[in-house]
């Protein structure tokens, strides 16, 4: 699923590449001392996998997991008076440690709009965001990828997958696109994110090959959700901020705009989602 | 105003009263072997010192009192002539110089007399000499006068492999690059590797760092005035370069004999050649086309078309192309109204235009944008006396700006899309005096008065909030037709330079200018891209003005032999086009909320040696500067280093003709490390990506960058049955293979196929760099 924007960036790395013959090696660079932040990623939704992530920023060099918040307090509210405490982990996964998930469940509906409450540390963290309908997702189908027929990158994996939806003309959408190959998320490349607004959609969109080439056997599920405007924005300055080139081309490397108040980084994204699965099989048979 | 019209008036008024003895002398002063007219040729007058330069058309005036004079015409690498003149009337005079050294193959053109670095008014210029560039150590054997230009006193770059340049703080799109007066939106080939201008045809080039005269505006900090030859009218003759990644032919000869002439040159690069090798599918090639007629009526008329085209073409895999070119044309008629009174009117078109591609089944689209403009220009130059000169003229430019209209291919999941076109009017008036008061003491004094409209059709939206660029709300909208004037911007450009005498070898000199641009490009990297668009002054955008102050000593040693240049310089620009942190420029239908304009602050010394005659020739230069932003919206509105700030610069060129077959060539380039944006931490989002945080623009400084290059050049011995020459260029580009700094960009630890080592946490810091050490050949036939 490549849009336009994407297209410019892989045309614009590849020509650095491959016309200026740049080498590349690994420094080690002086970073400043940061403050630590708190970031948080939101998940709400017209199905019922909502979630609010909270870690801590780090410092340039530092690996393993991010640091969990725990002991935060975290609620949803919508605009018809409902609100929806969130708890900590529910199931004491270790996995899950710094993932909140609602008490009671609740199916988020479209036109509502939500409200993100975070208290960490005496501090009050609050976003807001409209739930926009989705389009259906129509379709997928399964065609022969010819060159990875012949010299495949993974054994097994020659088979495409192509999409299929309507766009509607008529309203102002924008979608994040999330693909997953046996339940685990599939990307061309890593910092690879797919999401499009509609200023250059037509109304048909057909035989959209999506990200990732697939083996017989395989399950193939696409995830469509919608996002606001500031969420598409949101996405588009990650993108450009996973892929930037240290600002000889691209511009300088900024912190995306968000919804969150008060420096938190990250992001509080309300989608209506819409998924479609398939299993590879040779087609035609 | 008020005060330089009444001076203008009162200078014509003595000069009538004066006049009636007097007689004119003028011409036109060529090199005797091409017919190419000499710029800058100094007329002197024996009995009285005085004297002027031929102009840039290489005509000169002189209106002297009745009597007998001897008058020299002196110019560097030609032999000085002393014409006796007995000046009872009014009289014509055309003069052919003979080069210094018969044995030199070449003609060397320099638009320099001899002491012009002392005597001259003009400050913060300098020359390039095309035939010294020749032999200097070049990238893949390509001689490029911007790769020298970016080593000029004054003047940085971003790194190596690029043709931006960045004059006394100001960012590479405030340069006007003039190819014979047209501008080029683009000098780049291969995203900058190379620079459109093909050193064949290049006759001379002269690079206005400050003092700029009021003939020039449209930019704030530098003119690149670059003018390609006539065409020799004496004999038919051509040259030939094989290099490694281009070759090139030139023809140049009479079309009528002493009257009219022509040059064409070509250029291609087989970069695509190699590529191809290995891999069949994809192309990568770009060309230029450079051709040139000029007919000489007679005397009082002269007639030039000047053509250049020039395309970047790239194509991978059958699937994705894009492209990009320029193509100017140049009318120009030179016209003597009277002795005193000589007018140039110039008709220019120029155009860039850029398109991607892809063919792909679902997602195939064309994107093309591009960028028209046409001029009309009247000069005139009015030869008072030898101790007065005037330039005055209109110059009006009508310019359409398309930035994008995308089509879809068939199938395709795109819609055509086309960004609305903007369209201006630019007209501007200027004058100039040049007024020497005394022996010692010179004045050129001037402004220039530019009008800029902002036409339709065009439609002009109101925002709720105009700089809201996350979620833009139109909540009105305005129509106009065409050439339904929006918006004007009138500024007012004052011009002043002096010049003061200490001594033979010595001057001090001054100079201020008011510098006003009104298109402005829509680029937030650091070097431009040859994909991004260019927008007028509007109703978003304000004119972007420049207020440069300048002071210089200048001084030559040893017979003129040694020339030394010590410049000061402050530069301060209002209105400086930036934009907002996450800026999208590429196709934003509300690309106005990006706009973000404040100012900028640039101060730096200049330090130059430069020696001009005898077997070793070249120059040191060396520049001391600080340039810094302040943007209201960029960087939380606290002020940071612009991406192109470089402490100290340092450069060394120089060629060494150790005999008459070989030649030598080096250069040694030294910058203090460009700012550059580095993280200050990370997190973690979405599906495990690791985003950094940004705190500050270009609060790190990338490492810095050094260099050597050598080059050496062979002319065999000529045959004498032989009707060609041949020489060889042999070049070493990067000769201790340093990695200089291209860029430093930030990545989750991956291994050479971009599979992700250990759990993805892990990030590391790449230094991009480009070349190592690059041996490269040229071979050049002349026939």
């Amino acid at each position: 699923m490549i849009n336009l924007k994407k297209n410019i960036n892989l045309i614009l790395t590849a020509s650095l590449l491959m016309i200026l013959m740049a080498c590349e090696e690994t420094v080690t660079i002086d970073t400043n001392e940061l403050d630590e932040r708190v970031v948080i990623e939101g998940l709400i939704t017209n199905q019922q996998n909502h979630y609010v992530k909270l870690t801590r920023t780090r410092s340039f060099y530092a690996t393993g997991p991010a640091d969990a918040i725990e002991n935060a307090l975290v609620s949803v509210s919508d605009n018809n008076g409902n609100t929806f405490q969130f708890v900590h982990n529910p199931t004491d996964d270790p996995t899950q440690n710094g993932f909140y998930y609602p008490m009671n469940s609740f199916q988020g509906q479209i036109g509502s709009v939500y409200s993100l409450d975070v208290q960490v540390d005496g501090q009050q963290y609050n976003a807001q965001e409209e739930l926009l309908p989705v389009t259906a997702i129509d379709s997928l189908t399964i065609i022969v990828n010819e060159e990875e027929f012949e010299d495949p990158e993974e054994e097994g994996r020659f088979y495409e997958v192509l999409f299929y939806a309507s766009e509607p003309q008529d309203r102002k959408d924008q979608y994040l696109f999330k693909f997953y190959r046996n339940g685990e998320i599939v990307k061309d490349s890593h910092t690879d994110i797919y999401f499009s607004d509609d200023i250059l959609l037509g109304e048909k969109i057909d035989d959209l090959e999506i990200a990732g080439y697939y083996a017989e056997g395989e399950e193939v599920m696409v995830e469509m959700y919608s996002l606001t405007q500031e969420a598409f924005i949101f996405y588009s300055d990650l993108f450009n901020l996973l892929n930037n080139d240290g600002g000889m081309f691209s511009p300088p490397p900024a912190n995306p705009r968000t919804n969150l108040s008060n420096g938190a980084l990250g992001y509080f994204q309300v989608s209506a989602l819409d998924s479609e699965s398939i299993t590879i099989v040779p087609p035609g048979s | 105003m008020r005060t330089l019209l009444f001076t203008v008036c009162a200078l014509l008024f003595f000069n009538t009263v004066w006049a009636q003895d007097k007689f004119t002398l003028n011409g036109y002063v060529r090199d005797a072997k091409s017919g190419e007219e000499l710029i800058g040729v100094t007329i002197l007058i024996e009995e009285s010192g005085g004297g002027v330069n031929t102009n840039p058309y290489g005509f000169y005036s002189l209106t002297l009192p009745e009597g007998e004079y001897n008058i020299q015409f002196r110019y560097v690498g030609f032999k000085t002539k002393v014409e006796k003149v007995v000046l009872n009337k009014d009289l014509s005079l055309n003069i052919n110089l003979e080069e210094e050294t018969v044995e030199l193959s070449e003609v060397v053109v320099t638009a320099e007399r001899q002491d012009a670095n002392v005597t001259s008014i003009q400050m913060s210029k300098n020359e390039l000499d095309i035939q010294q560039i020749k032999k200097l150590p070049a990238l893949f054997g390509e001689p490029d006068i911007i790769k020298t230009i970016q080593m000029l006193p004054g003047v940085v770059s971003a790194g190596e492999g690029t043709s931006s340049f960045f004059v006394r703080g100001g960012s590479a799109d405030q340069n006007l690059i003039l190819i014979d007066e047209a501008p080029v939106y683009d000098p780049s080939h291969l995203f900058g590797l190379f620079s459109v201008f093909n050193a064949d045809v290049i006759k001379d080039s002269e690079l206005y760092k400050g003092g700029i005269p009021s003939r020039f505006g449209g930019r704030l900090s530098s003119i690149l005035e670059v003018r390609t030859k006539d065409g020799n009218n004496k004999e038919l003759r051509g040259e030939a370069g094989i290099g490694l990644l281009a070759s090139s032919v030139m023809l140049e000869g009479p079309i009528k004999k002493d009257e009219s002439s022509f040059i064409i040159s070509a250029r291609r690069s087989y970069v695509d050649l190699f590529l191809r090798l290995a891999n069949q599918k994809n192309l990568v090639y770009f060309y230029d086309i450079n051709a040139k007629v000029n007919w000489r009526a007679n005397n009082k008329n002269r007639f030039f078309l000047a053509l250049y085209t020039g395309r970047d073409d790239f194509n991978f895999d059958g699937n994705f192309g894009f492209d990009w070119g320029n193509r100017t044309a140049t009318f120009r008629w030179n016209h003597l109204f009277n002795d005193k009174l000589f007018s140039n009117t110039s008709l220019i078109a120029s155009s860039f235009d850029y398109g991607l591609g892809s063919q792909e089944q679902s997602d195939g689209f064309q994107w093309d944008s591009n960028l028209e403009e046409y001029s009309f220009k009247q000069d005139l130059n009015y030869f008072f006396n030898p101790r007065l000169t005037m330039d005055f003229g209109y110059h009006l430019t009508y310019r359409k700006f398309a930035p994008g209209k995308i089509v879809p291919s068939e199938e395709s999941i795109f819609k055509t899309v086309e960004l609305q076109n903007e369209y201006a009017l630019d007209h501007a008036l200027y004058l100039s005096l040049q007024h020497q008061v005394s022996d010692k003491l010179t004045f050129e004094y001037g402004a220039r008065l530019s009008v800029f409209q902002n036409i339709g059709e065009n439609t002009v939206y109101t925002y709720l909030d105009k700089l809201d660029n996350t979620n833009p709300i139109r909540t009105d909208s305005t129509h106009y037709g065409s050439f339904e004037n929006i918006k004007t911007y009138v500024n007012f450009e004052p011009r002043f330079s002096a010049r003061y005498i200490l001594n033979n070898e010595s001057s001090l000199k001054a100079s201020y200018n008011r510098m006003v641009q009104n298109t402005h490009l829509i680029s937030s990297g650091t070097v431009p891209l040859p994909f991004n668009t260019w927008a007028p002054s509007s109703t978003y955008l304000k004119p972007q003005i420049a207020d440069q102050f300048a002071l210089g000593y200048f001084r030559n040693f040893n017979d003129n032999r040694f020339e030394f240049s010590m410049e000061a310089f402050y530069k301060d620009i209002s209105n400086v086009t930036d934009f907002a942190d996450n800026a999208r420029i590429f196709f934003n239908q509300d690309l106005s909320t990006e706009f973000r304009q404040g100012k900028s602050e640039a101060y730096g010394l200049e330090l130059m040696l430069q020696k001009k005659k005898g077997a070793l020739t070249g120059f040191i230069a060396y520049t001391l500067s600080r340039v810094n932003r302040t943007v209201p919206g960029v960087n939380q509105g606290r002020s940071f280093l612009a991406n192109y700030d470089r402490r100290h610069n340092l450069n060394v060129v120089g060629t060494y003709d150790y005999n008459d077959k070989w030649t030598f060539g080096g250069s040694f380039t030294y910058g203090t490390g460009r700012p550059t944006t580095l993280p200050s931490g990370s997190y973690e989002f979405g599906d495990g990506q690791i985003a950094d945080i940004i705190t500050e623009r270009n609060g790190f400084k990338l490492p810095d960058f050094h260099r050597v290059d050598l080059s050496a050049t062979l002319v065999p011995r000529k045959n004498k049955d032989k009707k060609y020459e041949t020489s060889w260029v042999f070049s070493l580009y990067n000769v201790y293979s340093r990695k200089n700094p291209f860029s430093i960009y930030t990545r989750v630890k991956v291994d050479e196929d971009d599979n992700i080592i250990g759990d993805g946490t892990e990030k590391e810091a790449r230094l991009i760099y480009l070349f190592p050490i690059l041996p490269s050949v040229t071979f050049n036939i002349n026939f």
